[in-house]
């Protein structure tokens, strides 16, 4: 791109490695923050600079700075966590984070509040349990999703093995994260050699997101994502290879049409063998072609609408030497999680939890929910497994322990409720530690579930599945455009709806209503919820409805996710 | 007789030339100004103020007067004894116990000691080393001093007056003579006080007969001009704490009709409160005096009814024969019970109904309490800046609320007027600009250290300014955060160092930090840094002093008696400065 590189370019190049000034940073222990240029360089660390936007306005007149504090990200791929593993973060969240563990819409878990001065010791009880955030954030390869439920067990556990393999794969080598967050000083050797084999000196454009999806299930929103691999199974259930998606991404911003979100295209077909060589070339395609001059133009899915998927395929094979076979068919049903036990092959069972917003605290009695969590890794052996909808599933439990977990569960109120919109329902972080959040989210999920199931319950929809999602801005963190109902914050308790997205995640939704307030909302989607009640076909979901019954145009792809918006039918 | 005075003897311990000159002044002088120069030369007490003659001729008795003093009061009466004393026709000398060498002790024929009793029952941080020499068993026998003992405390501290009472007993027992019976005070001690000195120096004063010519010259004519209640208005009233802390500290700006208080850094302020409303109208109805609107505001505006103290239980006893309370005090039980618990607790444990008089008699004077000043003239002007915490705790199943810090924290806002008096602390002062200073204050302990760095920062002192600070959280209790990065900034602070308690498993507190920076202190303090601690006295100044000793030890590998020795030498100096509360 001709354009001069972007300043988050040169931050990267003068970094050595990721190392910027953050050490001597970590030593001024006057103030909660570090410099504008290692805010950038952390997020490759896993960290973001963040401060309690609640308490923004006291702070001058109290001639405090801004309340610091950093949200940390660990690196989970699959999301899979070993009871150690989960006491370990359950204790940083109570030592030094704010009590709380938040399970994210990419299957890993943050912590929030925690000061500068407890980064290091919270870093070392999270590596003393083999776990990491390198990578989790930055312009690098995020943590890789995969389709958590173990009970169709050959699959998943291929699915998962790949997971980890790319992940591993894609990790940044250099050494300046374990100088700075766990030894503390500079391994002898220096510059030379620290090699970054797949990503160089200044690594991605832009961050990208690998995940892998076992249909029927699309619980990870393949789609969703810069790169994304689809089990191809075989009549006995066992994984023939992999069909290749490309381009998919959800943020946009406001009032700048030239981004949109994007529904990644199908590539191809390859076989397990063939999966690292590829992932690894559309990251260095990416690494090569993408945007660095604009970073609102820098991820994947703006090179493959600038190149075309016919070159972009082309080059990767080239540099995977491999040829991609033509797709293979398959068939999603659904993005949501399956609530309550589910059998194992092994006989073992498991266990799927509800956990509002993935957001785990112990919000008083009758909601302890993180110490319920607690006792149960104390005494389960097998795993717990984050989902990409921030649900929790207490895997491989065996026959003599259910009723006990069943008893824990229960106790810190983990069963999903009846209502079908709130077992769909997701929230992003927002307020009151994101930095972009223009309105509430996960703060104002709550009351707007509450409002909406009573208008539900109305029309006797109470128990059907509808996906809603709410982000507190167009970032998309919880990926509202591939929601029934979507809702996007526009600016303090004020949101743009979006619906007509398909159940199963293939399909993007479409503008409604621009910068509406809470009864608004209750007021627009009534007489919607009304008339999907009068006039569904059997088996119709809401986002197939409203379409059909010609309320909103469909969204086709990316480019025309801005055009024909609005109410086409007055409701 | 004036003629052996005539000529300076050569044995006299003088230059050659300087006997020349004393010969040229004194050999012509008359019998009045040889008597006056006898007198002048006899004198100790530095000039504060050109000498002037008294007509009299008196005999010059020497009085030694002993001070162990922290927060001044004890000094000041000290001061005023001396005056007296000179203007009775004695010698007096005036010795901070800081400075008592207790071998001359057994040399001085009459002594007055006046001593304040702080922490629990603990003499004042700068006597304590002298304090513990008279107390150890090296100590002299003292037969032949006349002494006296006035004591200074507080009836609400358990150990009252303790010192005053270990020190009148210590003499006692080394053999000295009292001649004058100990006066316990308590905090409205100005009265009884002076009435004792003049009783005090009646006794001590020789009698008129043989008198000697020499003239008494009054080296301080004038006591230095007490300073006065004056009023504030509140101009700023901000909790710098978070609405997340548990804490609520105050940062009060006060103006000043015209001008401040000519206030030094290092000094405090009195401040006047007045209580509760609501206190004292429980207080009222469980008395049975509900509706007495004169009692009401004379105990709101200028009584301490908080204050239960085992003297107030004894009258309570006396005044309403309770047969519990005195079941209590027969069994030596009225100590314990009146610990952690106030006058109301009294009252409505055993009820009885009171006359106006008698809960009157009950309470005393409402004292002020003192706040370091936390603002240097040179930057902030005509006001003066205070740094309050409200002290807020529950004991015995009762929620207790601080009378004067609650009165500012929650009675008064901007715009209020609050009553104050300055306070000055010649012993909390900074050195020459050009020094280094090492400030440890935790908490409002805090306070002192503003204001000396806003005044180093002004004068433009050329010495470094180190600063350790610690409190609960750093997010929500980091006091003046803002005003100190600025600090670093522009070199008015070299160096801060920080310690909050709360913000993970393992507390961490300001001697922590220090231990920490153990080289650097030590190095400092060699290269001739004062070494401040201000703020609480019960825990932080003790650890804080024993890790100075400590750190000695370690830096310079010295034994732990060296090192307490390298410690005391620097209280001795005056570079280990303390205010604590
Ligand atoms: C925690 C999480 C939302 C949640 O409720 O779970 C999250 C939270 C944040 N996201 Fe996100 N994103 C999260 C998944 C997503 C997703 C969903 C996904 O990846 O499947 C998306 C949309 C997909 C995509 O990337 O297009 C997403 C798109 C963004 C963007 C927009 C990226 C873009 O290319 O437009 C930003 C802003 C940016 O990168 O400039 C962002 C930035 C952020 C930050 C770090 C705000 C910031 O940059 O300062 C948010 C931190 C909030 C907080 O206080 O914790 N987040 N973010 C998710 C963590 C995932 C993980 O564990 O790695
Ligand atoms: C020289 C000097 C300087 C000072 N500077 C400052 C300053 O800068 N800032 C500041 O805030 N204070 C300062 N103080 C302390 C201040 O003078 C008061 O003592 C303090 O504000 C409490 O006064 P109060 O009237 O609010 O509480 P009071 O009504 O006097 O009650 C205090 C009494 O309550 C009891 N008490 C208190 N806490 C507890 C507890 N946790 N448990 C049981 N009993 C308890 C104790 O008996 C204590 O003596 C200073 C004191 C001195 C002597
Ligand atoms: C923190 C603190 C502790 C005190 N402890 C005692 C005590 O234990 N017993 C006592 O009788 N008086 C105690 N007092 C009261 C002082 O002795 C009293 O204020 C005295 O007037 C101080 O005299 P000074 O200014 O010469 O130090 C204490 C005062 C303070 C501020
Ligand atoms: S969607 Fe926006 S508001 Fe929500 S977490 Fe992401 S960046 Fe923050």
């Amino acid at each position: 791109m001709g354009q001069e590189l972007s300043r988050n370019e040169r931050i990267k190049e003068a970094s050595d490695y990721l190392r910027g000034t953050l050490a001597d940073g970590l030593r001024q222990e006057i103030t909660g923050a570090i410099s504008e240029d290692d805010a950038q360089l952390v997020k490759f660390h896993g960290m973001y600079l963040q401060d309690d936007r609640d308490l923004r306005p006291e702070r001058t007149r109290k001639k405090m700075e801004k309340a610091f504090a950093f949200m940390i990200r660990v690196r989970v791929p699959g999301g899979v966590l070993t009871g150690a593993q989960w006491l370990a973060l359950d204790r940083v969240a109570r030592d030094y984070g704010n009590g709380t563990l938040r399970l994210t819409t990419r299957q890993s878990v943050q912590l929030h509040g925690v000061i500068k001065s407890n980064l290091q010791p919270t870093l070392r009880a999270i590596d003393a349990v083999l776990l990491d955030t390198i990578a989790a954030c930055g312009d690098v390869n995020r943590n890789v999703m995969c389709n958590p439920n173990p009970h169709a067990s050959r699959a998943h556990a291929a699915a998962l093995d790949l997971a980890r393999a790319i992940s591993g794969h894609l990790t940044p080598r250099t050494p300046a994260y374990r100088e700075i967050w766990l030894d503390g000083e500079r391994i002898a050797g220096g510059e030379a050699d620290v090699v970054e084999p797949i990503y160089g000196k200044t690594y991605l454009p832009r961050k990208f997101k690998i995940a892998i999806a076992v249909p029927p299930s699309n619980d990870v929103d393949v789609f969703a994502h810069d790169l994304g691999f689809v089990a191809i199974l075989d009549a006995r259930g066992d994984v023939q290879g992999w069909n290749v998606s490309v381009g998919g991404g959800m943020g946009m911003s406001h009032g700048e049409p030239e981004t949109y979100p994007r529904t990644a295209d199908i590539m191809g077909f390859c076989t397990g063998a063939d999966v690292l060589p590829i992932a690894e070339a559309v990251v260095t395609v990416q690494r090569d072609w993408g945007d660095r001059g604009n970073r609102k133009h820098a991820r994947l899915k703006y090179t493959i609408e600038d190149r075309g998927l016919d070159a972009f395929r082309a080059e990767v094979e080239r540099r995977a030497a491999v040829k991609l076979g033509a797709a293979r068919p398959f068939s999603f049903t659904s993005t949501g999680d399956r609530y309550g036990w589910t059998e194992g092959a092994d006989g073992r069972a498991h266990l799927t939890l509800f956990i509002a917003s993935g957001r785990v605290g112990d919000a008083g009695p009758g909601a302890q929910q993180l110490s319920a969590l607690r006792r149960m890794a104390e005494l389960h052996d097998g795993d717990l497994r984050i989902t990409a909808n921030q649900n929790l599933i207490v895997a491989r439990v065996p026959p003599q322990r259910r009723a006990e977990i069943e008893e824990i569960a229960a106790s810190g109120a983990l069963f999903a409720p009846r209502s079908g919109l709130r077992r769909n329902s997701m929230a992003c972080v927002a307020l009151p530690t994101c930095g972009l959040a223009l309105a509430e989210s996960e703060r104002y999920l709550p009351d707007l579930l509450d409002a909406l199931d009573a208008r539900l319950a109305a029309h006797g929809l109470s128990t059907d599945d509808i996906v809603i999602r709410i982000t507190g801005c167009p970032n998309g963190c919880a990926r509202p455009y591939l929601a029934e109902i979507g809702l996007v914050g526009k600016g303090p308790n004020r949101y743009n709806l979006y619906l007509g997205a398909a159940f199963d995640g293939s399909r993007l939704s479409k503008l409604y209503a621009e910068d509406i307030d809470h009864p608004a909302i209750i007021a627009r989607l009534d007489p919607l919820f009304a008339a999907y009640a009068r006039e569904r076909e059997a088996d119709e979901h809401f986002g197939d409805f409203v379409i059909r019954a010609g309320f909103v145009e469909p969204t086709k792809n990316g480019r025309d996710f801005h055009a024909n918006v609005g109410p086409r039918r007055s409701a | 007789m004036a003629a052996a005075l005539a000529t300076i003897p050569k044995t006299a311990p003088f230059h050659e030339d300087e006997i020349d000159l004393l010969n040229r002044v004194v050999g012509p002088a008359s019998p009045i100004q040889r008597a006056w120069l006898a007198g002048f030369l006899t004198g100790t007490t530095p000039l504060s103020q050109p000498p002037q003659a008294a007509n009299a001729a008196r005999p010059a008795e020497p009085l030694s007067i002993v001070f162990a003093s922290e927060s001044g009061n004890s000094e000041r009466l000290a001061g005023d004894l001396a005056r007296a004393a000179r203007k009775a026709g004695m010698k007096p000398s005036l010795i901070d116990m800081a400075d008592l060498d207790l071998a001359a002790l057994p040399a001085s024929r009459r002594l007055i000691v006046i001593a304040a009793t702080w922490g629990e029952g603990e003499p004042p941080s700068r006597a304590a080393r002298a304090y513990a020499d008279l107390m150890s068993e090296h100590a002299p026998r003292l037969e032949g001093v006349e002494f006296a003992v006035l004591a200074l405390g507080d009836t609400a501290y358990a150990e009252f007056c303790a010192v005053g009472k270990a020190i009148d007993a210590r003499l006692a027992a080394l053999g000295g003579k009292r001649v004058r019976d100990r006066l316990d005070c308590d905090l409205d001690f100005a009265k009884p006080a002076a009435l004792w000195i003049d009783q005090a120096l009646e006794t001590l004063a020789p009698p008129q007969a043989d008198r000697g010519r020499v003239i008494e010259v009054d080296f301080a004519a004038k006591p230095a001009p007490a300073p006065e209640i004056v009023e504030a208005e509140i101009i700023e009233h901000i909790d710098l704490n978070s609405t997340r802390s548990e804490k609520e500290t105050i940062h009060l700006a006060l103006a000043f009709d015209g001008a401040a208080p000519a206030y030094q850094p290092g000094d405090s302020l009195d401040l006047y409160p007045e209580n509760d409303p609501a206190d004292v109208d429980e207080l009222l109805a469980a008395a049975g005096l509900a509706g007495d609107d004169a009692l009401r505001a004379e105990l709101i505006n200028s009584r301490d009814m908080t204050t239960l103290s085992s003297k107030t239980f004894d009258s309570y006893a006396a005044a309403t024969g309770h047969k519990d309370v005195e079941a209590l005090i027969a069994g030596g039980e009225g100590r314990a019970w009146v610990a952690g618990r106030q006058l109301i607790d009294l009252i409505r444990a055993f009820p009885t109904a009171l006359s106006a008089e008698q809960l009157r008699a009950l309470t005393r004077p409402l004292a002020p309490r003192a706040y370091s000043i936390a603002s240097s003239r040179r930057e902030v002007g005509e006001e003066a800046h205070l740094l309050i915490s409200a002290v807020r705790y529950a004991s015995h199943g009762r929620a207790r609320k601080g009378v004067a810090s609650n009165f500012v924290a929650e009675r008064r806002k901007r715009g209020d007027r609050v009553r104050v008096k300055l306070r000055p602390n010649r012993h909390f002062a900074l050195p020459a600009p050009d020094r280094d200073i090492i400030m440890v204050g935790p908490g409002t302990g805090v306070a002192p250290f503003r204001a000396f760095v806003q005044e180093r920062r002004a004068i433009g002192a050329g010495g470094r300014s180190w600063l350790f600070f610690g409190d609960r959280q750093f997010t929500h209790d980091f006091l003046y955060q803002l005003e100190w990065q600025e600090a670093l900034q522009d070199g008015a602070l070299a160096r801060m160092d920080v310690a909050f308690s709360r913000d993970r498993p393992e507390k961490i507190y300001v001697q922590h930090r220090m231990w920490d920076a153990r080289r650097d202190l030590v190095d400092w303090i060699e290269n001739g840094a004062y070494f401040y601690v201000c703020g609480d006295a019960k825990t932080m100044a003790k650890d804080v002093r024993a890790t100075l000793v400590r750190a000695f030890a370690d830096v310079k590998t010295l034994s732990a008696a060296e090192a307490e020795g390298a410690v005391s030498a620097l209280e001795r100096e005056r570079r280990y400065l303390q205010d604590t509360y």
